[in-house]
């Protein structure tokens, strides 16, 4: 359990619109300095979340508390500490890249000048292009880097990456690292791209219908689930295999492919000790555990 | 179910259809009602129905051309060839219900009716043929429709109705060429192998997109990208030293940063086009005088139509642009926005109709065709009605904002509603208007119900949606 206090509470928080049900009895809790993989399907509630916690949705029932304060409430004094990327967010079509630049930096008093020049050269954003008429891969990059100018305390990236190159993501994940080195950082990240969440994320909440079905640590989440590979030395495998909490179960030509839940890599050796058959443990990627999780 | 079936059931699934469709009856109603009204020839009466075809022409094509205009739509299997023979279909059958009004046609003879029946059939597919290239031309069927108007007042003022009708009964064999002639060009252009490849997945504004906010925005930036690719043209830099300057000299945490930078973002790209501003000022005051010439009355609108204008105008509220502002500062800086604009309209809405006072002097009366007009100025006293009018509008598109075919509509119904009052109580209604007391009255109530509905919007309800479009 984390000492410090949380930087967002939410408490029983329900969203309806009209008659879909986007967040139910959501209670969440996100500390500081935690790197949050936010997965679900597309209409599991992810966006819905996002928005509730910097105030742009209100909750019809339970509370959001954002650094303190009734997410309603928020004002420039939380909101400063706040960057949001949000999926297909507006900008100003009409400025040119500069312009917004500026224009959005005059509302932050500690926009790092040096981080916009060096962001600006490594993804090679048009400064002179209008904002309408950049791509949707460099509207992203530019959304990105209004996000992160003022180095906020807590990021929020809805979808950050949908609409980059393989190149401009691989960019985004090493930016990502590096702001991940400063501590304090929380970053939330919704993404459908998993093998690029799992290098970055310290834990993981998994949304599905606005539920959360699950919410615990990456790491411990990867220790509880292993997939066993059993070849058997001769012949074939027995039709029981003494394998408790198994989740899948593949076999074929005297091989059997398992999904085991909560078992140490101790106990599945041990269970393997009578079956005279070759092992090998391998641990899931994130993708095959939220398949199993969503399932 | 067969290509073509699919294509004909978008004339009833369509609900909005339905709404054209009660107009059109009207149309042919009216057509029909002054045919059959003692029938009279040279007096265009029977063109009425022929010549609805150029917007029964202009309303499949419109329907057609959105399903091309559908990326999918081009590889379904024979689609590209079936829009042809859609808008083939709603001509033949249109021009065979609306040319047997010539039947009536006073002192025919019988043996004369097939061939002006024919000539009447083909004038028909000439309109139908003006109606279908208007709408792969204009891609934005509201402008069109828009347009439609001033062409039957056009038309009727040159007498083309009278014309075209003499046509069609004294020279059947020349009309029932051209219509030929037409009907086998247009039958070539749909049938063109590029055709469908050319209107495949351009931005295109279809029949009821004028409420699908984003369409309209995408189809919107596009005509500008190009515009202003063109003319290398940018934002001003003194307008952004200048809002900017403004924004540095504010607290951080104070509302003023945001309300400057509100106006920035509103006023911006508007003060940056100061030429455009002028040119629309100078359009509006050439439309005041045609109306100033049809009479005091006509210049109401100079007054009512910023109440309709300001609801196009984007608000901060439902901004999803990055900033640090929170629900107050969205409050506060919506509301200075609604002011702002309502003062600068008010003052311009005055100089205009103050400039229609000092032009009566030099208007000279305008004689046309035996009726003589005189330059009335719009009435000054007026002055306040923007004022009353923008804190209406805007309140009816902060509650409306995602239905915004609601929120015209309500304020079309408002505003007729304020008309018909005004009708029936002219005399008290007059003496209220000078009285200051009662439209001081008005203006508080008005600016306190729109400040009521914002401030109850900005701290209770979701600021964003779904999309670009919030």
């Amino acid at each position: 359990m984390n000492s410090e206090n949380p930087i967002v509470q939410m408490h029983n928080v329900c969203k309806r619109f009209g008659k879909t049900k986007a967040l139910d009895e959501i209670d969440l809790e996100i500390f500081p300095g935690s790197i949050i993989g936010l997965l679900g399907a597309n209409g599991a509630g992810k966006s819905t979340l996002l928005r509730h916690i910097i105030g742009l949705y209100l909750a019809d029932e339970g509370q959001c508390i954002t650094f303190g304060c009734d997410a309603a409430k928020l004002g420039p004094r939380e909101l400063g500490r706040i960057g949001y990327v949000h999926q297909e967010g507006e900008l100003l079509e009409w400025m040119t890249t500069r312009q917004l630049i500026r224009y959005v930096s005059t509302y932050y008093p500690n926009w790092n000048r040096q981080l916009e020049e060096k962001y600006i050269e490594d993804y090679e954003i048009s400064t002179k292009a209008r904002v309408g008429s950049l791509s949707p891969g460099q509207r992203q990059k530019l959304a990105i880097l209004l996000a992160i100018g003022f180095e906020p305390e807590l990021l929020i990236l809805d979808e950050p990456a949908s609409t980059l190159d393989p190149i401009a993501r691989s960019q985004f994940l090493d930016l990502l690292l590096q702001i991940i080195q400063n501590e304090n950082r929380t970053i939330i990240i919704s993404s459908h791209i998993l093998s690029d969440v799992e290098k970055v994320i310290d834990h993981t909440v998994i949304m599905k219908q606005g539920r959360i079905l699950l919410d615990c640590g990456f790491d411990q989440l990867r220790e509880r689930f292993s997939r066993v590979r059993l070849s058997a030395l001769s012949g074939e495998l027995p039709a029981e295999l003494p394998f408790a909490n198994v989740v899948q179960c593949q076999r074929s030509n005297g091989q059997a492919i398992l999904t085991v839940q909560d078992s140490s890599e101790e106990q599945i050796e041990e269970a393997a000790q009578g079956l005279k058959c070759k092992i090998e443990i391998q641990t899931l990627t994130l993708e095959d555990i939220y398949k199993i999780v969503v399932s | 179910m067969g290509i073509l079936t699919v294509n004909l059931k978008h004339l009833y699934q369509r609900r909005g259809l339905w709404l054209v469709y009660v107009c059109l009856g009207i149309f042919v109603f009216a057509g029909i009602a002054a045919a059959l009204d003692k029938p009279a020839t040279g007096k265009g009466k029977f063109i009425i129905l022929v010549a609805s075809a150029l917007f029964v022409g202009f309303l499949s094509a419109a329907l057609a051309a959105e399903v091309v205009n559908k990326p999918f739509s081009y590889c379904l299997p024979g689609h590209r060839k079936v829009p042809r023979k859609f808008i083939f279909s709603v001509g033949v059958v249109t021009n065979l219900l609306a040319s047997p009004i010539f039947v009536l046609y006073p002192g025919l003879g019988w043996w004369q009716w097939i061939p002006v029946i024919c000539s009447a059939f083909f004038a028909g597919l000439v309109f139908y043929w003006i109606g279908v290239l208007s709408a792969f031309v204009v891609r934005n069927s509201g402008a069109w429709v828009g347009f439609l108007p001033w062409l039957i007042i056009g038309g009727g003022f040159f007498d083309l109705h009278i014309t075209i009708e003499r046509t069609i009964v004294e020279n059947p064999l020349g009309v029932t060429l051209l219509g030929a002639f037409s009907s086998i060009a247009a039958w070539i252009w749909l049938g063109n192998a590029n055709w469908a490849r050319r209107y495949c997945g351009v931005p295109w504004i279809g029949l009821f997109d004028a409420w699908n906010r984003d369409k309209l925005r995408k189809y919107k930036q596009l005509r500008a990208n190009i515009k202003w690719d063109k003319l290398k043209k940018h934002p001003n830099p003194w307008v952004e030293r200048f809002f900017l300057g403004r924004m540095n000299k504010c607290d951080y945490i104070g509302q003023g940063r945001y309300i400057w930078g509100g106006l920035y973002t509103t006023y911006g790209i508007v003060l940056s086009q100061w030429k455009g501003v002028l040119s629309c000022v100078f359009l509006a005051l050439l439309m005041l005088c045609f109306l100033c010439y049809m009479g005091s009355a006509a210049t109401f609108m100079l007054f009512f139509m910023p109440g309709f204008m300001i609801m196009h105008m984007r608000t901060p509220l439902y901004s999803s642009i990055p900033v640090s502002g929170g629900r107050n500062e969205r409050f506060y800086t919506t509301m200075t926005l609604v002011a702002a604009t309502a003062v600068l309209i008010t003052a311009l809405v005055t100089i205009i109709a103050a400039l229609t006072v000092a032009l009566t002097a030099i208007m000279p009366d305008i004689t046309l065709r035996g009726s003589t007009f005189t330059f009335h100025p719009a009435i000054i006293t007026l002055f306040f009605v923007p004022l009353l009018m923008i804190p209406v509008g805007s309140t009816f598109q902060l509650i409306f904002y995602r239905r915004p075919i609601f929120m015209v509509l309500s304020v079309m119904l408002l505003f007729m509603l304020l008309f018909f009052i005004g009708n029936i109580l002219r005399k008290p209604l007059n003496a209220a208007m000078v009285n200051p007391v009662s439209i001081v009255t008005l203006l508080v109530l008005s600016w306190l119900i729109f400040v009521l509905v914002l401030r109850r919007i900005c701290m209770r309800r979701c600021l964003v949606g779904q999309g670009r479009a919030y």
